[in-house]
């Protein structure tokens, strides 16, 4: 359970994100939609620690974040919007840093690196540098080492940007597998087929704001008049 | 040449913007920059003394010009050089360049963009050693306003000369020798010609100060030789030491003329060149490289280890990795010693060789004071510190969402200046008690020492490199160059060590124990001092950064 309490965040005077408020539960997969620029990746920073909260709360499964950082860190893994990692180091060694930071045990770490970077095939890739892989590839280390040390909840930022039709096919699988075993997976996303296919609950939002959250269902039920997303995405986030 | 301008203005914009600085760092560069100001009077004072007696010495003879053909050789040696780093960064290895390639613009409109920053930076340097220079020479030699109009053209022509010549040279290289083929590898060879520039210099005077020199004398007493002599390789600095001391008559005016129009060809074929050769040298470069896969090899380094030791490994492996960091921080925090061993053993019967069986005749404050100045010397320039977050430019924010309190990943970044620091005084201690035989104990009072002031200079430099850190570099190089930050250390701990040194020098204290537990002590309490700012430090800062 997550929950995000009235937070905002503003750069320079000019608001990013204002008064958002969401409730994450269990179990889900739960989609973060919105148009470039509409404060997505900002409220996900709020989240992981990287930017701190001008005003407001976030719980992580009965943890404040920004009371008790180290905590709610060993909470959830996160893949960021961009694979700015650690170029200079190789990918095994990129891996093994990760399991050390989450105390992942010997055979756990063997087993698991093995099969997570088989099935995105960047296995034969893990003795070269981070920094000659392609974009692709840096996204999928990041995701196997979020992977690796399987932290409770996920918060993935466009992680299927840049992925090939197998490997985000691989990816969405393993998402669904995690929220059925009771976890939370939160994403961020453009692609509204993704949502369509994967999400239990969306929220989408729009200069900092809310414009709209709930199950699928109610989404749909909403606005019948609708008949594809599409539409309903346009007209949300259309104000302006 | 209108989307050149434009070109220009926008690539100027990007790394010299001060945008997303906030105003606390605004007032910090301003408190630098005013703290700078008795430190560029010295400069002032001493050029100023310097050009006065070599004038008084050398206008008996008519031989004055020889002061500004002095300048405007050291000038353009400095340009020369400084040049070499500034433009293969801006030209070759920043991230950007590939960016502007795939736009479309003339390869010449491009150079011309990138050499405004690298230009720019030379000038800084032209307005704080030659102007007050000229200006110098001009009152000494009690010049009309006539000089001072030709000087201050002078001044703002003799950059580009040296700039084109080393940009259009390294424009060859890329484009016709191999290691342009590897970026890395270029970055290496780059990074090691300045030391051996330097040892070669160096070697090179010692081997010439051995042969005589008697025709010197000659030379004073015939008007211009000598500077003819000084400027034999440096034709425009013949030409403007020519035209600053015939002001006012023909000759000067020819020469005035012909500088301007030398400057004005070399950009002409500066872009000409570029334009042909730009490319060319770019679009060969790449970066690392890929092995063929070894499964054995991979699994073995899967074991598991403290947070700790992991941070640390991945510090030094990106130090040891990135070409730049291992030319500016391993090469050079060794250069020092090394250096200093060089010298010695170049010269075996002199002063220094066995130096340190005198030391138990001397007085032992004496002694241990002048050993902890050397080391202040070897250990505050130390790279690594000052370096210490910004090399991890774009992907500091990694730090951030891992769960690793900040005080661990901070002492990591302590921990590898300082083995840096540990390698370097390793090397001192070789010089130390096997050339020049340094009583052991002495030797050990000066190791323990050592290690606390080298801790001391890590955490100094990295406060003043976390206060303001450049983590938005495109090229590693960015990370030292252009910015205040290696003078800053060096200049904070000269201060503070050398009150010390002086406190400690005057006083009534006399043995070496005595004298070595109160620097101890001065020293620990500084440290914890130090350590105390910097936890306060991190506690504001660290998630703030960004
Ligand atoms: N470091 C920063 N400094 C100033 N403004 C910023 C910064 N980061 C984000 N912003 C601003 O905050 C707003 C939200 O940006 P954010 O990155 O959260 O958008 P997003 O929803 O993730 O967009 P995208 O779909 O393009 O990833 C934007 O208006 C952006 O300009
Ligand atoms: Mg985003």
């Amino acid at each position: 359970m997550i929950e995000i309490n009235q937070i905002s965040k503003s750069f320079a005077g000019k608001d990013a994100v204002k008064d958002l408020d969401l409730s994450i539960p269990d179990g889900k997969i739960f989609g973060f939609l919105g148009p470039n620029g509409a404060g997505k990746s900002t409220t996900i920073k709020m989240m992981t620690g990287i930017l701190p909260i001008d005003k407001g709360s976030i719980v992580m499964n009965g943890i404040d974040v920004s009371k008790d950082p180290i905590k709610a860190k060993l909470q959830f893994g996160y893949v960021p919007d961009r694979s700015d990692i650690f170029l200079r180091l190789k990918g095994i060694e990129y891996l093994n840093f990760i399991a050390d930071v989450f105390e992942v045990s010997q055979d756990m770490r063997k087993e698991k690196i093995e099969y997570l970077t088989k099935s995105f095939g960047i296995y034969e890739a893990l003795n070269d540098h981070i920094q000659t892989y392609s974009h692709g590839m840096r996204q999928k280390i990041v995701v196997s080492g979020v992977l690796l040390h399987d932290p409770d909840v996920w918060i993935l930022d466009e992680p299927l940007t840049g992925l090939d039709p197998k490997s985000s096919y691989t990816l969405k699988e393993m998402m669904r597998e995690h929220a059925s075993r009771g976890k939370i997976v939160f994403f961020s996303t453009h692609v509204l087929e993704v949502v369509e296919q994967l999400c239990d609950e969306v929220a989408i939002i729009n200069n900092g704001h809310v414009q709209f959250k709930g199950n699928m269902a109610e989404m749909k039920q909403q606005f019948a008049e609708d008949d594809n997303l599409e539409r309903l995405f346009l007209e949300l986030t259309q104000n302006e | 040449m209108n989307k050149a301008w434009k070109l220009m203005r926008i690539m100027v914009k990007m790394q010299l913007s001060m945008a997303n600085k906030s105003t606390t760092e605004k007032v910090g560069y301003l408190l630098i920059g005013l703290m700078m100001i008795p430190f560029g009077l010295l400069v002032l004072f001493f050029i100023q003394g310097l050009i006065g007696s070599m004038y008084a010495a050398l206008e008996p003879l008519g031989n004055e010009s020889v002061i500004l053909g002095l300048l405007f050789v050291m000038m353009t040696f400095f340009y020369c050089f400084i040049s070499i780093g500034t433009v293969l960064s801006s030209f070759y290895f920043a991230e950007d360049v590939e960016s502007f390639i795939s736009l479309p613009f003339e390869p010449y409109q491009i150079l011309f963009g990138k050499s405004a920053v690298p230009f720019l930076s030379l000038y800084g340097l032209n307005s704080i050693l030659l102007l007050p220079s000229l200006i110098f020479y001009g009152i000494h030699s009690s010049s009309g306003i006539l000089y001072y109009l030709f000087a201050v053209l002078i001044w703002a022509f003799t950059p580009i000369i040296p700039f084109v010549l080393t940009a259009i040279i390294l424009m060859f290289i890329m484009r016709f020798a191999n290691i342009s083929k590897n970026k890395d590898r270029t970055k290496v060879l780059v990074g090691l010609m300045g030391f051996i520039f330097a040892i070669g210099i160096n070697v090179l005077l010692r081997l010439d100060a051995g042969t005589g020199n008697s025709d010197i004398s000659q030379m004073f007493t015939q008007q211009n030789a000598l500077l003819e002599l000084i400027t034999k390789f440096f034709p425009t600095a013949y030409f403007s030491s020519i035209a600053l001391t015939e002001i006012g008559s023909w000759t000067g005016l020819l020469y005035f003329l012909t500088f301007v129009c030398l400057s004005v060809a070399a950009i002409v074929l500066f872009l000409t060149v570029g334009q042909r050769f730009y490319f060319k040298g770019v679009l060969g470069l790449s970066g690392g490289r890929r092995k063929t896969f070894k499964e054995e090899k991979m699994q073995k380094q899967l074991k598991p280890q403290s947070v700790f030791v992991s941070l640390w490994k991945k510090e030094m492996r990106i130090i040891l990795r990135t070409p730049t960091f291992f030319t500016q921080i391993v090469v050079q925090s060794l250069f020092f010693p090394l250096f200093f061993i060089v010298l010695i053993i170049m010269d075996p019967n002199g002063p220094l060789t066995g130096w340190g069986s005198q030391l138990n005749e001397m007085e032992g404050k004496k002694v241990i004071l002048s050993m902890f100045g050397l080391t202040v010397v070897a250990l505050g320039i130390n790279p690594a510190s000052f370096s210490s977050i910004s090399r991890d430019g774009k992907s500091w924010f990694n730090h951030l969402y891992l769960p690793i309190p900040a005080s661990n990943i901070i002492l990591s970044k302590l921990l590898v200046s300082f083995f840096i620091n540990f390698l370097s005084l390793l090397l001192l201690s070789v010089a130390a008690l096997f050339v020049l035989k340094v009583p052991l104990m002495i030797w050990l009072v000066w190791f323990i020492i050592s290690l606390i002031t080298g801790w001391i200079a890590s955490m100094a430099g990295l406060m003043i490199d976390f206060y303001s850190p450049k983590l938005n570099w495109t090229d590693e190089r960015e990370v030292f160059k252009g910015r205040f930050i290696g003078i800053v250390p060096l200049a904070l701990e000269a201060t503070v060590f050398g009150v010390i040194i002086l406190i400690l020098w005057t006083s009534g204290l006399h043995g070496i124990w005595s004298t070595s537990a109160v620097l101890t002590g001065i020293l620990i309490i500084l440290t914890v001092l130090i350590q105390y700012f910097l936890t306060m430090m991190v506690k504001r800062k660290y998630y703030n950064i960004l």
